[in-house]
């Protein structure tokens, strides 16, 4: 039987080889075409079927408001979903884990007689392997939903929540039908639907058990709610003779309305339908009629809904991870995923994939396998633009795998090199001093691979950067010469380690730009790296030894404001050090005071411009579009500043590139960890470069600036890359100043 | 025949939820979701195009529920049932409906936001009508419209007590092959809603 010779691709508790695995699905000439072309209409179809809603965000914010109050209300609300079941007749059992659904599930099918069982789909039965407990007792399974069935006979996992064989194409399809039924069945996609549909009518008919998940359970009533567009889930609670419910206690919902908040969104961002063919709606036993000893007889379908927890209640105790109640699984976010839709679902391990695959499987299955893959989210934040529940996926992430670095430490390397040698700042900068003077990458095993500025194995595809021979803390004293006479602020620049080591220039302009705005520019020597490239392997108290350096380091200078042209370090100064001292009062008081001085660059430059009436639009004949960076425009919120600074630049003609917002594949320490899939995302990114007609992609974050040089330097030579600052510090030196242009 | 609510209208139905007012939206909704959409002003109307589409699909068989709550429905049935095989008893239904050409049924109103028919099917008889044949035919009163899903559900809420319900928008359909829609992979492939003016409470003459 099929999913009986399962042989999925890996299981869970198996030592991986990732990059291995990764490398194969990124030579999968099918799924990457497959992939790349539903990512391609998936935005505008989404839009699409929220054309005629008032508000997304309204929407979001309900789903969310639900959600919340319900995890916090979870054990309430699940003995009313109890009651109501039992009230209707139906059996109630609770289940802890995946052995114990086993267990109820084995019992009722020997007490019922059951020997042929149809499902739809649920994750729930799949994250706990129900189909192969079911089948070594003999019983005779059948997923309905027809990619599962496909999938099942395939003996592979699903690569999406909602579309689970999408990385198949029609002739591998038409193989495993043809394996299957032991006939010869031709690639013909009507054909294949019209077999599909003989075979399993046959299933639905002949099935004693029907077994489904939920994609809501009403406490209210006890109806559970399910979702498809093929009707199968249908026909499972019709049929047969017994309807099983395995859902999760992420499904419950308090009220009949509540169901509404959820049926606005799952449909349109799951699938980009304003409403899927059919929305199911069972509450209690129903009437079924069977034929039963040769003679047809009416009776009460026996209805068992079984509530797992499997790591749900822990989670719904948890003031971080309960935020994962608010998935509703319409696998949204892998949709816009850069990383998943380069390698698919599989690579991701468990049943559930992508980020969110990530954080489930952290929370359900186990911790081992989960920080096994959660580098392959490289915090690019685009998921949370969209998911209907605004599950702050990144977040929840990092808040894992800072729990699983505090129980089980970092690897050696890593360790030493992030204790002794980012928290003692001249050691680090000596270190980066002598990668200048060998002009080559210094390769240190575990611990360089973390830092932006070291790029072992980094060649293919891009130029690397060399080191500044004069880093910029090394320049201040002649630029702060400069500095004007009666400022209107002082500001003290951070500079973060690339622009102090690799693009001191940059951090040139920025004080140009700065000292033009009658601002005078200080640099506290003692400032280091922002830590997020610790807080990115989650050592969470190393990274609370280097703020509190650079918290100490800023409060001295008595400085207005504090700048920074990265808005990952802006970003990381400004919120993450509030969150790292959330737990200490004193230091909580002194990184909220500090975080409330920083400021962007770009934003804050666009509007001191604005305020000088220096933000007109001009026209200009160089071509210039602009690339987000996630952490400028995702992370802070800011994107139409920098496109306002460029439109009113001198001599610019402002374009816009395809997905200029989509991640260029840097991200910190995952451009050196995953090369082979921050390379494909660079090139892409290279290529709407190049569709835009550019002559020049501004940036405003240095790391960006990194990876687009390094490749259009080999792709596209001609185009070059700058940074904001550099565009504007060159506009001034040309005589454009403040004092002039008023 | 078993229903979650006896009587819809009365009460579930208000006028500042349920209002012909939303056709228009649901039309254009139902019709995005490939449902067909068959406006007709009254029941003979209906029974004519019943009769077209029974000959050319060359109909042998129908299974149909509701004639025993619409006396013009029951009318209509036995006008049907001269040209072809017709089932109204549930054990008739549901021994013939996975060989039957065509199910009819009724909608109690209609979506405006999706155009999804709101169907009440506590009766296993009201769901295979729906599921198992090839074409589903649903009847609907075109002034029983609401809104959007929100006002649905706070009609829903008001009588769903127990049973079995839910909304139908457009035929069964996969894209689980290389993301080409199909329809009719489980379900109907044809979904047609006959929407009549009059109503469907009204006697034929
Ligand atoms: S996290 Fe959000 S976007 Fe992702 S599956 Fe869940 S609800 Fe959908």
């Amino acid at each position: 039987m099929a999913a009986g010779k399962l042989r999925y691709e890996h299981e869970e508790h198996e030592q991986r080889n990732l990059h291995k695995e990764i490398k194969v699905k990124l030579k999968d000439g099918v799924m990457r075409d497959a992939l790349s072309r539903f990512v391609n209409e998936y935005p505008a179809a989404r839009l699409k079927a929220y054309d005629n809603v008032v508000s997304i965000d309204r929407l979001r914010d309900d789903l969310r408001d639900m959600k919340e109050w319900t995890v916090d209300h979870i054990d309430e609300v699940a003995d009313e979903f109890e009651a109501s079941i039992k009230a209707r007749g139906g059996h109630f059992f609770r289940a802890k884990d995946g052995d114990e659904v086993k267990e109820i599930l084995l019992k009722i099918c020997e007490q019922e007689q059951v020997r042929r069982i149809v499902k739809s789909k649920s994750m729930a039965t799949e994250e706990i392997h129900l189909n192969q407990a079911l089948e070594e007792k003999g019983l005779h399974v059948r997923e309905t939903d027809l990619g599962e069935w496909m999938l099942s006979v395939a003996g592979q996992k699903p690569s999406h929540m909602v579309m689970p064989a999408i990385h198949l194409n029609r002739e591998q399809c038409a193989g495993f039908f043809s394996e299957e039924l032991h006939e010869d069945v031709p690639s013909d996609i009507p054909y294949m639907i019209h077999t599909a549909r003989r075979v399993l009518r046959e299933e639905f008919l002949s099935a004693d058990m029907g077994i489904t998940g939920a994609n809501f359970g009403i406490a209210e009533n006890g109806a559970i709610g399910l979702v498809t567009n093929e009707g199968n889930a249908r026909l499972v609670t019709t049929m047969p003779r017994i309807h099983v419910v395995i859902l999760g206690y992420e499904k419950l919902i308090p009220k009949v309305r509540d169901a509404a908040k959820i049926l606005r969104l799952l449909p349109r961002n799951g699938t980009c339908q304003r409403m899927t063919s059919y929305m199911t709606m069972v509450d209690g036993p129903t009437p079924v009629i069977y034929e039963k000893d040769g003679q047809l007889v009416e009776e009460e379908r026996k209805q068992y809904v079984i509530l797992l927890d499997n790591g749900r209640l822990r989670a719904a105790a948890d003031p971080k991870l309960k935020q994962v109640y608010q998935c509703v699984r319409c696998a949204s976010c892998l949709n816009v995923c850069p990383i998943w839709t380069l390698v698919g679902g599989h690579v991701y391990g468990h049943i559930y994939s992508g980020g969110i695959g990530a954080i489930l499987t952290g929370l359900l299955n186990n911790m081992e396998s989960f920080s096994q893959f959660s580098d392959l989210c490289i915090g690019c934040r685009k998921c949370m633009t969209i998911c209907p529940g605004k599950v702050p996926i990144p977040d929840l992430i990092d808040e894992l795998r800072s729990r699983y670095v505090k129980e089980h430490g970092l690897g050696l390397p890593e360790k030493t090199a992030f204790r002794h040698i980012l928290t003692h700042r001249k050691v680090f900068h000596t270190l980066l001093r002598m990668g200048a003077l060998a002009q080559k990458p210094v390769e240190s095993g575990g611990f360089i691979r973390h830092l932006p500025l070291f790029f072992a194995g980094m060649t293919k595809g891009r130029s690397l950067p060399a080191i500044a021979a004069r880093p910029f803390r090394d320049r201040t004293e002649e630029l702060f010469r400069e500095n004007p006479e009666k400022p209107v602020l002082r500001a003290a620049f951070f500079s973060g380690c690339n622009m102090d080591f690799v693009f001191p220039g940059t951090g040139e302009s920025v004080v140009k730009v700065l000292q033009d705005l009658n601002i005078e520019v200080i640099y506290p020597e003692q400032q280091s790296c922002c830590g997020k490239p610790v807080l990115g392997t989650g050592d969470r108290e190393t990274a609370k030894i280097i703020a509190r350096q650079n918290i100490e380091a800023f409060e001295e200078t008595k400085a207005d404001i504090i700048v920074s042209a990265c808005p990952t370090c802006a970003e990381t100064l400004e919120k993450t050090y509030v969150e790292l001292f959330a737990d200490d009062p004193e230091w909580s008081e002194r990184a909220k005071a500090f975080g409330a001085k920083v400021r962007e660059f770009t934003s804050f430059v666009a509007e001191c411009y604005r305020q000088a009436g220096r933000l007109m639009p001009t026209a200009g004949t160089e071509k210039v579009t602009y690339h987000d960076s996630c952490h400028i425009r995702r992370g802070l919120g800011v994107y139409k500043e920098p496109r306002e600074l460029l439109k009113a630049a001198p001599g610019v003609d402002f374009v816009e590139m395809k997905d200029c917002d989509k991640c260029c594949g840097m991200a910190g320490a995952f451009g050196v960890k995953y090369s082979e899939i921050s390379l494909p995302m660079l090139k892409e990114k290279v290529n709407n470069i190049k569709a835009s007609g550019a002559d020049t992609v501004a940036v405003a974050c240095p790391a960006c600036l990194m990876q687009l040089r390094g490749g259009l330097d080999q792709q596209a030579p001609d185009i070059r890359v700058r940074h904001i600052a550099d565009i504007l510090a060159e506009n001034i030196a040309a005589g454009h100043s403040q004092a002039e242009s008023m | 025949m078993l229903k979650v609510c006896n009587d819809w209208p009365r009460e579930a139905f208000t006028d500042e939820l349920v209002s012909g007012k939303y056709w228009n939206d649901f039309s254009v909704n139902a019709k995005a979701a490939a449902a067909e959409l068959w406006r007709v002003p009254d029941m003979l109307e209906a029974r004519r195009k019943l009769e077209e589409l029974i000959e050319s699909l060359a109909v042998k068989k129908v299974v149909a529920v509701g004639g025993g709550e619409l006396p013009a429905l029951d009318y209509l049935y036995d006008e049907l049932a001269k040209r072809t095989e017709l089932y109204t008893d549930k054990f008739d239904i549901a021994r013939q409906a996975p060989q039957a050409d065509l199910g009819i049924s009724v909608a109690e109103f209609g979506v405006g936001e999706t155009g999804s028919v709101c169907v009440d099917t506590y009766a296993f008889e009201s769901r295979v009508v729906g599921m198992l044949p090839p074409v589903h035919v649903v009847f609907l009163d075109p002034a029983y419209m609401v809104r959007d899903v929100e006002t649905a559900f706070e009609v829903i809420e008001k009588v769903f007590k127990s049973g079995y319900m839910g909304f139908i928008t457009g035929p069964s359909r996969t894209a689980d092959i290389e993301r080409v829609l199909s329809l009719g992979v489980h379900g109907p492939s044809r979904f047609i809603i006959m929407a009549v003016e009059q109503g469907l409470e009204r006697q034929v003459h």
